[in-house]
């Protein structure tokens, strides 16, 4: 009998707890309604720079592991500087180029998405070229000579190389979109920061700030925050799987 | 294929490491002897086309080396890379580059895995294999390839003795059909075991060559005499 009465007690709670849960979040969506459009939006611009970078930065870093030739240094140095270029500088330089007396300005880029994903190409590209090439640059060639030695041809000893060295690419990929979507200042200059235009959530968190909303400043903070742990999550279970 | 050099030299730097003036070889097992140093690596990566020689000339059927010579050779390096992937797939990589149909990779396995007792490792990933098992998957990769000629950088040196005399039958069956097989090694009991003829290096030259009764039970170079009499 007392066991039923601590039984139908605890249901109770955790029927409660449920109900408190569900309200939390439903009332949380109705007051933010404007953030997950914010949020929505970061992904999508972060993700494509990320992916578009990551494919031509893998590749070009690649080739440039597997070959010694005169002008290498030079391109590593060059590397290591753009590696650390502050993106205001990028969002200036993009903002140039896209604006209306510049010289891409008749396709009227400026204040859209699209010149936020250029910009954090821009910003993500030496970094994602830099790191493939020192991750790589051992393994890539024990793994192309394998490669010459079994007769596989050349895009058959990139995919290869790509494929037996994912682990290390997985975080430099990782690293860039990090990078993407954690940058504040050219996705401002380039975007504009408009309100269900090009809002994300690092201009989101700049603008609120400066307002004195530190609640939702605070609440895309620990958005961003998440979206970082569950990337390494992924990441960490796919290198123990691996 | 018969492979022939004609004043090949090879320098790193003002270091001359390899210098041939002429050298011939044709089918059968060729095994390479030398000490350290004395060239015989460098030698199988001109020959295999992985490094330019300095000067001189590696004629093949009468040809320059191009990507069509490339299709006749395989190489098993010393320290051999095996991808990061089953023992199965490892042993087919080289095939699946060459995109040979899945009924000649069936016959190429049944034809050579049995020499080396490897059916319980074929669904072993790579990295839990030890050296002895590596060096198996490695030399079975590079055989299954039946080109028509294999070089091979000390195959069975990470081999157990029983695993060595097994590996040592798939170079006689890899050697079948009129191929050529380049084996370097240390080991002068394996040349007397295996070799159809026998080069000895020294100091990047060729000190002799011949048929192995000739070379090892008649060696004419006292360094070799020496290396025979310990």
């Amino acid at each position: 009998m007392v066991l039923k009465n601590l039984d139908s007690h605890y249901s109770y709670q955790m029927q409660n707890k449920g109900e408190v849960m569900f309200e939390f979040i439903e009332g949380f969506f109705t007051t933010y309604s404007d953030i997950l459009p914010v949020i929505a939006l970061s992904l999508r611009v972060s993700l494509t720079a990320a992916f578009i970078a990551s494919l031509f930065g893998l590749t070009s870093g690649v080739i440039v592991a597997l070959n010694e030739f005169k002008l290498k240094k030079l391109i590593m140095r060059v590397t290591n500087t753009l590696m650390s270029l502050p993106p205001v500088l990028i969002g200036l330089l993009v903002y140039m180029l896209i604006s209306r007396k510049g010289p891409l300005g008749s396709y009227g880029l400026l204040f859209t998405p699209t010149a936020m994903v250029i910009s954090q190409c821009i910003l993500v590209f030496p970094i994602i070229f830099g790191l493939t090439v020192s991750s790589v640059s051992e393994a890539a060639k024990d793994i192309q000579l394998t490669c010459i030695t079994l007769g596989a041809g050349r895009r058959d000893t990139l995919l290869t190389i790509l494929s037996e060295c994912r682990m290390q690419l997985l975080s430099v990929v990782t690293a860039g979109f990090g990078r993407a979507i954690s940058e504040v200042g050219a996705v401002m200059m380039v975007g504009g920061n408009i309100r269900g235009k090009t809002r994300v959530m690092t201009t989101y968190i700049a603008l609120e700030t400066g307002k004195g909303n530190f609640e939702e400043a605070v609440f895309i903070g620990i958005v961003l925050l998440c979206i970082s742990f569950i990337i390494n999550i992924i990441l960490y279970r796919i290198q123990r799987r691996e | 294929m018969i492979i022939s050099v004609e004043n090949l030299v090879k320098d790193y730097g003002n270091a001359r490491v390899l210098n041939i003036e002429a050298l011939q070889l044709n089918e059968g097992i060729y095994v390479i002897l030398g000490s350290n140093g004395s060239g015989k690596s460098t030698l199988i990566s001109l020959i295999s086309g992985l490094l330019k020689p300095s000067s001189g000339n590696i004629l093949y059927n009468g040809k320059k080396f191009d990507a069509s010579i490339r299709n006749h050779i395989s190489v098993l390096v010393q320290k051999p890379y095996l991808f990061k992937k089953s023992s199965y797939e490892n042993i087919i990589s080289g095939l699946k580059f060459k995109k040979i149909n899945k009924e000649e990779i069936e016959l190429r396995l049944e034809k050579y895995l049995h020499y080396l007792d490897v059916e319980l490792l074929l669904r072993k990933k790579s990295h839990w294999l030890s050296g002895g098992e590596r060096a198996k998957i490695a030399l079975l990769r590079t055989a299954v390839l039946e080109t028509e000629v294999t070089i091979l950088d000390e195959p069975t040196a990470a081999m157990d003795i029983e695993s060595t005399f097994k590996a040592e039958e798939l170079l006689k069956e890899i050697a079948a059909n009129k191929r050529t097989v380049i084996v370097v090694t240390h080991d002068v009991f394996q040349a007397r075991r295996i070799a159809d003829y026998v080069l000895f290096m020294d100091k990047g030259k060729v000190i002799e060559i011949g048929h192995k009764d000739d070379v090892l039970d008649n060696p004419q170079s006292p360094l070799l005499k020496q290396i025979l009499n310990k």
